[in-house]
C-alpha cells in the first residue's frame, strides 16, 4: 500500500494505482477522456494533467502511478490553465451540435468544459469537417459523426482489447485522422453498441436510441438483463412508461462495463404489449373477463382435475418460483415443470478480463434448480404436454420457444389451457383463458446467474393495463385454491422467507442485495445447476 | 580543422567502395574496439563528449551507458536515417559518400551496448540510399566486418535495413521503434525510455547517422582528440547543411563553434545575388528563427541556445530580404500540421489551428487577437503538454517568428481587407486577463 | 547529381488486386523479410512495400491478404497503410511526380514549377493527367534541400530543377 497526499488529503491506496483512481479515492474527480478503467492507458487526450511537487512539468494522472509521499495538486493554477487550454483545443474543431446530439446530458465535453474550460473561445476559423461521415451508419447499431470525434481511441481499444474483434481503426494522420472499419465494411460484432457507450462524446451513438429522448428526462432503473444466464448488470432508461434504452452497468465480476447487442435490444419489445386484460375463449372469439372470475375459473379446473400440469418459467424471478414451489408444488401437490432451452451462445468479458459464456437462454434456470423445481428440455416439455389429458396452467407463454409453436397450440384443442402472456402467440390464440402477465421490468426480483450469483433487478415500469406479476398471480391463485396464506406478499417478503427456507439463499438479505453487486449462493449448493 | 573527417571521401572516385574505405583507414577502429571491452568503448565515447547530431544533442556515450548490463533480453541498436527535418540533408550525404563509415559506427555502437542486431531505419524516399547501404552491408559481411564472428572476435552483428514510408514523426525515437514494430508511428509515453524498454520491449539505443559516423574516428584517434575539436561542451566536427538564399547551398564540414557568418560568407559564397540576409534558421525548421543581426553567433549547442534557438540538426536555412515572414511561417506550420501523428490533443488541434490563422493573415484576412491566439497556442502545445517534442517543434517557430518579425504580422493584420469584419462580436475571454495581464 | 532515366511504374488495375494471393516468389520474399525480425508484426511495413513495388499501389484486397499472411486484423493493416503517405491507396499514373513544397524548396521558387506543372498537365495535386502518365502530389521536405528545387519521380530524385529542365524531363519520360 502507498500513502500519498492529494490536494492536502492523505490517502492510502494499492501500489500501482494511477493518480486518477487515487484522486477518486480521495474524493477528487480528475477529468478524463481517453482513460477508461477497463482499457489500456494511452495518455493521449492530455486533459488529466495534475501537478506533482518536485516534478518540473505537469504529468498525466492516468499514466502516473502513485509513489510513496507524493504530493499531488489537482487544481493548482498551472493545472487549471493547462486543462482550460486542452479543453479549448478539444472544442476548437468540435461542432456546436448539442441541440441535436444524443450525448447531451452525459457528455464528457459538456461536463468538463463547464467545470474546467474557458467561458468562450479564441477560435474564429472554420472547423475541420469529415464530409460523408456526419450521420454515417457505421454498423447496424452505431451511428458515427466523425466531426464530433475527440480522437480518444477508446472505441478502437474496445474492439482490440475487449471484443477482440479489432474491427475499428484510425485512418490517416494528424487532424485528418478518422475512425473507420476495414474498407468501410459494417461495424458488426456482438458487442458493437458498447463502442458507443465508451465514446465520451456523440461521435458514436446507438442507432436505436437516436433522437428518442433526452437523457436527463429518463429515469434509470438498475436491473439485470434477462437475455441469458450470465446476468449482465444493466440500467433501463425509461420515460412515462416507455422504454428508451438499456445500457450496461458496471460490475467487475460479471460483465465489466459491457453487454452484448442481443441483450441491449431485448428491452425494446417491452413497449409492444398486445395482451393487457384477461380474456376467455368464447365460441370462435374471445371476450374480456375480470381477474377474479378468471382465477376462480382456473382454480376450479385445477381442483377438479386429478393431475393438473403447471408450466413455470426459467425467466421468472426466484421469488416467483419460490411462490410456485410453496403454493403449487408443496401446497397443491401439482406437477410443475420449468422449461429450459439452449439458445445461441452469448459471451461477455468481465472487468477482470475473463470471458463468460452461456448457452442458456434464460436468466434464472439456476434459480429454478436451486429451488428444487423440475427442469425440462424441449423434448420433455413436448411429451409432458402430449401425454397429459388434464388442464394446463402456463405461467408464462414465453417460457420456451416451443411454446410459441403451432405444435404447442395444438394441445389446447381438447383441454383446458390457461396462459399468462404479454403478447400473442398461437398458443395464446388457442388457449381457453388468457391473463396478462407483467414483464420482467415490471417487478422487483432476484435472479441467479449460471455462476451462482444472486442479483437484484429493480422494478422499472408499472404493469401495463391489468397485467399482474407472476408471484402475484400465484398468490391470488393459491387463495382461490384454498391454500392458507400467512400474510400478503411482496417480493421482499418472499425473498426473506426463501432465504430462511432454501439452503442456496441462506444468509442473504434483500437489503444487502440492494447495496452489493450480487451475492454468491451458499457454498453447498454451488454444484447444483 | 583543415582536413575533412566525416566527408574525407567526398569527391574521390569510388568513394563508397569498401576498398576505398579501408585504404583511408576504415574498419581499423572496429578491429581495435573488438579487442577492448564494451565498457571501455563506452568510456572512450563518453570522453569525446559527442552529442547527438539528430537534433536533441544528448551525449551519446551517456545514452549508451543507460543500457542495463545484466539483462537476459537481447539489445538493439538502431541507426536513425529518417532525416525528414526540413533543411536537413547531411545524413543523405554521408550515406551516399561514405556508407561504410556509417556501418562501422553502427558496429561499434552495437558492440558497446551488447547488441547483436541493428536496424537502419531509413526514410522511404531514400530508395537509392537504401540500396547503397544494402550493397555496403553485403560487402562488409563478405570481409567479416559484419555478420558472424566478426574479424574472428566471436562477436556477431546482423544489420538490417527497415524503410520508412513517409512520416517525419518516425524520426522521433519511440515513434521510430513503433514503426519498426509494424504500427502507426505514434510516439510512446516516457518513461520508460528506450534504453530500458525499447524495440520489442528490449533495451534499445537510437542514434543519428552523423553521430554514428563520428564513432570510428573517436575510437581510432581517441576521445580526447575528438574533444579537442569544436568547443568545450560541443565537441567534434559537424556537418552543416545550408539551403535557401546562399550562392552555394550544400553540406559543409566544420568544427563546432564556427560562426554562422563564416558558414554563409566563406563556405557558401555569401548571399545569393548579393542580397541582404534577413533571417536564418540554424538547425532545421524546428529551431527558432534568428534575425540577421545574430549572424555572428557560434554554431554550437550552447551559443545557439543562448541566442534563443537550437543547433538541432545543423540544417541552416537562409532567408534574404525578399522573404515574407508570414508566408514562411505558414509554410513551416503546414509542414507540422501535415506531419502531426494526431495522438495528442494540443498538437493535433493546435498545429492545424495555427496554420489556419497564419494562412488567413497571409491572405489578408487577419484579425485583432490573432497574434495573441498564436501565442496562446504556442504556450499550450509545448513544454510537456504534448507526448513528444513535435509540439515544441511547431511552437518554437511560432514564438520566434512573432518575436523577431512580429511587425510583419501586425502590418498584415492592420492592412487586412476591409471586407473582414474586424469588429466581430468576439466575446472577451475572461481568463485572458490573467494570462496576458490585460 | 546526374539525371537518372526514371522507369515508369507498373501499376495493377483494381480488378487485378481485388482478391489477392501471394505467389511462390512473393511468399519466398515475405519469408526472407520475416527472418529479419523476432516478431512477425514487424514485417508489416516491408511487406507493404513489397506489395507496392509489385502492384504499384495498396488495394483493400492487398491489405486483406497481408493481414491474413501476417495474422493481423485487416482494419489494423489499413490503419497502418493510411498513416504513411508513401503507400498509394489509389492506382497512380506511370510517373508519380512528388513535388517538395517545404520551405527550402519554396525559397528556391518551386512554386513557379508547381504552377507550371498544374497548368501544363491540367491537373491539381492529387490528380492524374488525362493520358494516365503523370500523377502530381505535393510532399514534404525530401532531404535534398541543397539541390532545391527537388521533385521525386517514382524512386528517383530530380534536383536543381528549372522550368526548362522540367519540361525536357517530362518530354523524355513521356517518350519512354
Amino acid at each position: 500500500m502507498v500513502t500519498l497526499t492529494i490536494d492536502g488529503r492523505e490517502i492510502t491506496v494499492a501500489e500501482g494505482t494511477n493518480l486518477v483512481e487515487a484522486a477518486a479515492a480521495a474524493g477528487v474527480e480528475v477529468p478524463t477522456y481517453c482513460y477508461h478503467p477497463g482499457l489500456t492507458v494511452v495518455g493521449q487526450c492530455r486533459i488529466c494533467f495534475v501537478e506533482v511537487e518536485g516534478m518540473p512539468r505537469l504529468v498525466t494522472a492516468c499514466s502516473t502511478p502513485v509513489q510513496p509521499e507524493m504530493v499531488v495538486l489537482t487544481a493548482s493554477k498551472r493545472v487549471r490553465e493547462a486543462r482550460a487550454a486542452v479543453m479549448e483545443f478539444l472544442l476548437e474543431n468540435h461542432p456546436l451540435d448539442c441541440p441535436v446530439c444524443d450525448q447531451a446530458g452525459e457528455c464528457g465535453l459538456q461536463d468538463y468544459s463547464v467545470e474546467h474550460g474557458l467561458d468562450s473561445t479564441h477560435m474564429v476559423d472554420e472547423r475541420r469537417t469529415n464530409p460523408g461521415r456526419e450521420r454515417h451508419l457505421i454498423g447496424p447499431h452505431v451511428v458515427q459523426n466523425q466531426n464530433r470525434c475527440i480522437h480518444c481511441t477508446r472505441c478502437i481499444r474496445f474492439t482490440t482489447e475487449i471484443s477482440e474483434t479489432a474491427d475499428l481503426t484510425m485512418k490517416s494522420r494528424g487532424n485528418h485522422s478518422y475512425i473507420d472499419t476495414f474498407d468501410g465494411r459494417p461495424f458488426d460484432n456482438p458487442w458493437s453498441a458498447c463502442a458507443a457507450d465508451v465514446c465520451p462524446v456523440g461521435a458514436l451513438t446507438v442507432n436505436e436510441f437516436r433522437f428518442r429522448a433526452r437523457v436527463w428526462h429518463l429515469e434509470e432503473t438498475r436491473t439485470i438483463c434477462p437475455g441469458c444466464s450470465i446476468g449482465c448488470n444493466v440500467s433501463l432508461g425509461h420515460l412515462n412508461g416507455v422504454v428508451h434504452r438499456f445500457v450496461p452497468r458496471e460490475n467487475a465480476e460479471v460483465n465489466g462495463w459491457w453487454m452484448c447487442d442481443y441483450g441491449r435490444f431485448l428491452a425494446e419489445p417491452l413497449n409492444d404489449r398486445t395482451i393487457d386484460v384477461p380474456l376467455e375463449r368464447f365460441g370462435d372469439g374471445e371476450r374480456r373477463i375480470s381477474w377474479d372470475s378468471a382465477l376462480a375459473e382456473v382454480a376450479r379446473w385445477l381442483r377438479e382435475a386429478p393431475k393438473p400440469l403447471v408450466i413455470a418459467s426459467a425467466n421468472m424471478s426466484n421469488e416467483a418460483l419460490f411462490a410456485v414451489r410453496r403454493n403449487l408444488v408443496e401446497g397443491a401437490r401439482m406437477d410443475v415443470i420449468v422449461p429450459v432451452s439452449e439458445g445461441e451462445t452469448r459471451r461477455i468479458k468481465n472487468g477482470r478480463g475473463a470471458w463468460f459464456s452461456s448457452n442458456d437462454a434464460h436468466p434464472n434456470s439456476t434459480g429454478a434448480r436451486h429451488l428444487g423445481l423440475a427442469v425440462a428440455d424441449a423434448a420433455n416439455l413436448e411429451s409432458y404436454l402430449r401425454d397429459g389429458t388434464g388442464p394446463v396452467l402456463v405461467l408464462d407463454a414465453h417460457a420456451h420457444p416451443w411454446l410459441a409453436s403451432e405444435g404447442a397450440a395444438a394441445i389446447s384443442a381438447d383441454r383446458q389451457v390457461a396462459v399468462l402472456a404479454r403478447y400473442r402467440t398461437p398458443l395464446v390464440d388457442a388457449a381457453s383463458m388468457v391473463m396478462p402477465l407483467a414483464s420482467w421490468a415490471e417487478t422487483d426480483g432476484t435472479y441467479t446467474s449460471s455462476t451462482g450469483r444472486v442479483q437484484l433487478a429493480h422494478k422499472a415500469l408499472q404493469p401495463v393495463g391489468q397485467a399482474r406479476r407472476a408471484w402475484e398471480v400465484v398468490f391470488h391463485l393459491a387463495l382461490e385454491l384454498g391454500i392458507e396464506q400467512e400474510r400478503a406478499v411482496t417480493p421482499r417478503i418472499l425473498f426473506a422467507e426463501m432465504a430462511a427456507e432454501v439452503g442456496a439463499f441462506s444468509g442473504m438479505t434483500w437489503g444487502r442485495l440492494m447495496a452489493e453487486p450480487g451475492m454468491p449462493v451458499h457454498e453447498e449448493v454451488v454444484g447444483v445447476g | 580543422m583543415s582536413d575533412p573527417i566525416l566527408l574525407r571521401a567526398r569527391g574521390l572516385k569510388n568513394s563508397r567502395s569498401l576498398s576505398t574505405y579501408c585504404r583511408l583507414g576504415g574498419y581499423s577502429a572496429l578491429e581495435k574496439a573488438l579487442s577492448m571491452t564494451p565498457a571501455e568503448v563506452i568510456e572512450e565515447v563518453k570522453a569525446s563528449g559527442i552529442r547527438g547530431r539528430g537534433g536533441a544533442g544528448f551525449p551519446a556515450g551517456v545514452k549508451w551507458g543507460f543500457v542495463p548490463r545484466d539483462t537476459a533480453k537481447p539489445k538493439y541498436m538502431i541507426c536513425n536515417a529518417d532525416e525528414s527535418e526540413p533543411g536537413t540533408f547531411k545524413d543523405r550525404e554521408l550515406i551516399v559518400v561514405d556508407p561504410h563509415m556509417v556501418l562501422e559506427g553502427i558496429a561499434l555502437a552495437s558492440y558497446a551496448i551488447g547488441a547483436n542486431t541493428a536496424y537502419i531505419y531509413i526514410r522511404g524516399e531514400f530508395v537509392d540510399e537504401a540500396q547503397i547501404l544494402g550493397k555496403a552491408i553485403a560487402e562488409a559481411r563478405r570481409k567479416k566486418y559484419l555478420g558472424e564472428d566478426m574479424l574472428g572476435s566471436g562477436y556477431d552483428l546482423d544489420v538490417h535495413i527497415h524503410r520508412g514510408a513517409g512520416a517525419y514523426i518516425c524520426g522521433e525515437e519511440t515513434a521510430l521503434i513503433e514503426s519498426i514494430e509494424g504500427k502507426r508511428g505514434l510516439p510512446r509515453l516516457k518513461p520508460p525510455f528506450p534504453a530500458v524498454v525499447g524495440l520489442f520491449g528490449c533495451p534499445t539505443v537510437v542514434n543519428n547517422v552523423e553521430t554514428l559516423a563520428c564513432v570510428p574516428h573517436i575510437l581510432e584517434r581517441g576521445g580526447a582528440w575528438f574533444a579537442g575539436i569544436g568547443t568545450e561542451r560541443s565537441t567534434g566536427p559537424k556537418l552543416f547543411c545550408v539551403s535557401g538564399h546562399v550562392e552555394r547551398p550544400g553540406v559543409y564540414e566544420a568544427p563546432m563553434g564556427i560562426t554562422f557568418r563564416k558558414i554563409i560568407e566563406d563556405l557558401c559564397g555569401g548571399m545569393r545575388g548579393g542580397r541582404k540576409l534577413k533571417a536564418f534558421i540554424p538547425g532545421g525548421s524546428s529551431a527558432p528563427v534568428l534575425p540577421a543581426d545574430l549572424i555572428d553567433t557560434a554554431a554550437d549547442f550552447e551559443s545557439v541556445a543562448q541566442a534563443g534557438s537550437m543547433l538541432g540538426s545543423g540544417g541552416l536555412i537562409v532567408m534574404d530580404e525578399t522573404v515574407d515572414m508570414v508566408w514562411a511561417l505558414e509554410n513551416l506550420l503546414a509542414f507540422y500540421a501535415h506531419e502531426s501523428c494526431g495522438q495528442c490533443t494540443p498538437c493535433r488541434e493546435g498545429s492545424d489551428w495555427a496554420v489556419d490563422i497564419v494562412r488567413r493573415i497571409h491572405r489578408g484576412q487577419g484579425r485583432q487577437g490573432d497574434i495573441e491566439t498564436l501565442h496562446r497556442i504556442a504556450r499550450f502545445a509545448s513544454q510537456g503538454m504534448t507526448i513528444c517534442p513535435l509540439g515544441d517543434a511547431f511552437c518554437g517557430p511560432i514564438s520566434s517568428f512573432l518575436e523577431h518579425f512580429g511587425h510583419e504580422f501586425e502590418e498584415a493584420i492592420s492592412k487586412a481587407s476591409s471586407m473582414t469584419a474586424k469588429a466581430l462580436p468576439i466575446l472577451p475571454v475572461q481568463s485572458d486577463r490573467e494570462l496576458f495581464g490585460l | 547529381m546526374t539525371e537518372p532515366m526514371t522507369s515508369p511504374l507498373v501499376v495493377a488495375s483494381p480488378d487485378e488486386v481485388g482478391d489477392v494471393t501471394f505467389d511462390r516468389s512473393m511468399d519466398a520474399q515475405i519469408r526472407g523479410i520475416l527472418k529479419r525480425y523476432p516478431n512477425q508484426d514487424a514485417a508489416l511495413l516491408p511487406v507493404l512495400w513489397l506489395c507496392q513495388d509489385r502492384w504499384g499501389w495498396i488495394s483493400p484486397g492487398i491489405m486483406a491478404a497481408v493481414g491474413k499472411r501476417l495474422d493481423l486484423a485487416p482494419a489494423f493493416v489499413e490503419g497502418v497503410a493510411t498513416f504513411y503517405t508513401m503507400y498509394q491507396r489509389r492506382p497512380p499514373g506511370k510517373y508519380l511526380l512528388q513535388v517538395c513544397t517545404t520551405l527550402s524548396c519554396q525559397l528556391c521558387d518551386t512554386s513557379v514549377l508547381v504552377d507550371h506543372l498544374k497548368q501544363k498537365l491540367d491537373i491539381d495535386f492529387g490528380e492524374t493527367s488525362a493520358d494516365g502518365l503523370f500523377t502530381l502530389v505535393d510532399v514534404q521536405c525530401l532531404g535534398a534541400c541543397g539541390e532545391a528545387p527537388v521533385i521525386q519521380i517514382n524512386s528517383d530524385y530530380h534536383t536543381d530543377l528549372t522550368v526548362e529542365k522540367l519540361d525536357a524531363l517530362l518530354e523524355r519520360l513521356a517518350g519512354q
